[in-house]
This record gives C-alpha cells, sequence and structure tokens, in this order.
C-alpha cells in the first residue's frame, strides 16, 4: 500500500474547531477522499474535539492539539484516516459502552451522542495514551476501481 | 461541504403550525450562533412546530442536543415538533446512527410533517 500524509496543530477551543474541519476538508479532497468518507471524518473530528474542550481540562487547553491525516491506497481499496493527539485528561472512548436508545423524547437524554457518533461514523477506531497524550484514530475504508 | 454561518428564519403558516428553517453548520459555532433564536421561536409558547433540517450541511452531537433539548421544552408547553429533512441524507443518516429518529419524527415529505405536526 502507498501512503501520503498531512497535519495541523490548534488550539483546544471551540473557535478552531471549523478551521480544522476547512482543513480537513482541503486535504482530503486533495488526497481524493469521496464525499461520503470524507463527510464521516469531519464528523468524528468535530466530536473528537469536542470531548478535548469539554472534558479534557486546563492540561488540554495549555498544549496544541495535534491533528494528522493520512491516506493508504492498495489496489481496489482506500482508507484515509485521522489521529487526534491532545494533552488532556486521559480517556479511551473504546471503553463506552453503548446504552439502549431513548424510546421517548422525555427518556432522551444526549449527554454520550458523540461517542455514538465516533462508534457509528468510524469504520474504526483506536487509541493509546502515551507520553502523556491521547491519541485517538479514526477511519474510514472505500473500494476504488483498480 | 460548506463552512458557511448557520441562519435560522422562520414562518407561521397559521396559529398553530410554525416552520422552522435552519440552514448552514450546526457544528459547535453553527449550534451556537443560532442557540438563542431557536430556543425563542422553539420553546417559548406552544406551537406546532416543523424544523426543517433540508438545508442543514453538517449536524454534529451539540446540534442534536438543542433539537431535543427545544423539543422536550416545547411538549412540556403542550406542543410538538417534528423534524423535516428532505433529501439531506447526512443529516438523515446522523439521526438514525444516534436514534434521535425514534424519538423526534423525521420526514423526508413536507406534507407529512406538516401533518404529522398537527396531529
Amino acid at each position: 500500500m502507498a501512503g501520503s500524509a498531512a497535519e495541523l496543530s490548534i488550539k483546544a477551543d471551540a473557535s478552531e474547531v471549523r478551521r480544522a474541519s476547512a482543513w480537513l476538508e482541503a486535504t482530503a479532497m486533495r488526497h481524493r477522499v469521496p464525499a461520503e468518507q470524507m463527510h464521516r471524518l469531519d464528523l468524528c473530528l468535530n466530536e473528537a474535539l469536542a470531548n478535548i474542550i469539554t472534558h479534557g481540562g486546563p492540561s488540554a487547553r495549555a498544549s496544541p492539539v495535534r491533528l494528522v491525516f493520512q491516506t493508504l491506497r492498495g489496489p481496489g481499496s482506500a482508507q484515509a484516516e485521522v489521529m487526534v493527539s491532545d494533552g488532556g485528561v486521559a480517556f479511551d472512548p473504546l471503553e463506552y459502552k453503548q446504552k439502549p436508545g431513548p424510546r421517548t423524547l422525555s427518556e432522551a437524554e444526549p449527554g454520550d451522542l458523540g461517542l455514538v457518533m465516533m462508534h457509528g461514523f468510524a469504520d474504526d477506531l483506536s487509541y493509546r495514551f502515551s507520553e502523556g497524550r491521547n491519541q485517538l484514530t479514526f477511519r474510514v475504508l472505500w473500494t476504488e476501481p483498480e | 461541504m460548506t463552512h458557511d454561518a448557520a441562519t435560522i428564519v422562520s414562518e407561521d403558516v397559521n396559529e398553530k403550525l410554525r416552520i422552522i428553517y435552519i440552514n448552514g453548520r450546526l457544528d459547535i459555532q453553527g449550534t451556537d450562533a443560532i442557540g438563542t433564536k431557536f430556543t425563542i421561536l422553539a420553546a417559548t409558547e406552544a406551537r406546532r412546530l416543523v424544523v426543517d433540517l433540508s438545508g442543514v450541511a453538517f449536524l454534529a452531537s451539540i446540534g442534536i442536543r438543542s433539537l431535543v433539548s427545544n423539543a422536550k421544552a416545547q411538549q412540556q408547553r403542550g406542543g410538538r415538533m417534528v423534524l423535516f429533512v428532505g433529501d439531506n441524507a447526512p443529516v438523515a443518516k446522523v439521526l438514525k446512527t444516534t436514534g434521535i429518529d425514534t424519538v423526534l419524527p423525521t420526514f423526508t415529505d413536507m406534507a407529512e410533517a406538516r401533518g404529522k405536526a398537527l396531529a
């Protein structure tokens, strides 16, 4: 498989999320990622950054959030991934166990929606905590004509 | 994909039915931009509401939370909120993936959405 990559550093601040999305869109288009897969990456990126901003604490705001975009292409298949690295409180979204959905509007407590969306829109999620930083990677796959 | 600012406008079809049109990105920035006006339009008096999301380019969880909290507030006032997505497949997929379409009736046909809101 052949690959290519791009990087961006942002502050852990709500005002930076749209800049990150714009960077992702431009980068994904440059790497010929299909629109549907690009949209899924953007959803995961927004939810990952929202978690860092909301729950990462002072240590998240004290250091840049690093984004690394990468594509891999092989015969007939391709994948794109974004790795989000932050210095906030350690949090593994893979440990999240999805609860049964609400049956009525009154029951709806949409607190974990961001995690539901990441699990629902990524084809693969991986996480590790290394050298004081969370490293969350979400990946989408698609087929390409050979 | 568009990174245009989110906008919100409304149309009172009659004394009961109000249609709220939301456009743009409902990410953190967009949801914050329309939040106060959305609550005023959707939750300050008993109404039958259709929220038109057909022009929403991007729906993040914060946007869904805004929909749900205003729908709950409207329900407590004795009204009802339904969603119209038209042919906006990405937004429909987000609502389905999160299960919100099971608690907030979601329609691709505006006449059906109006009918359900008024039922």
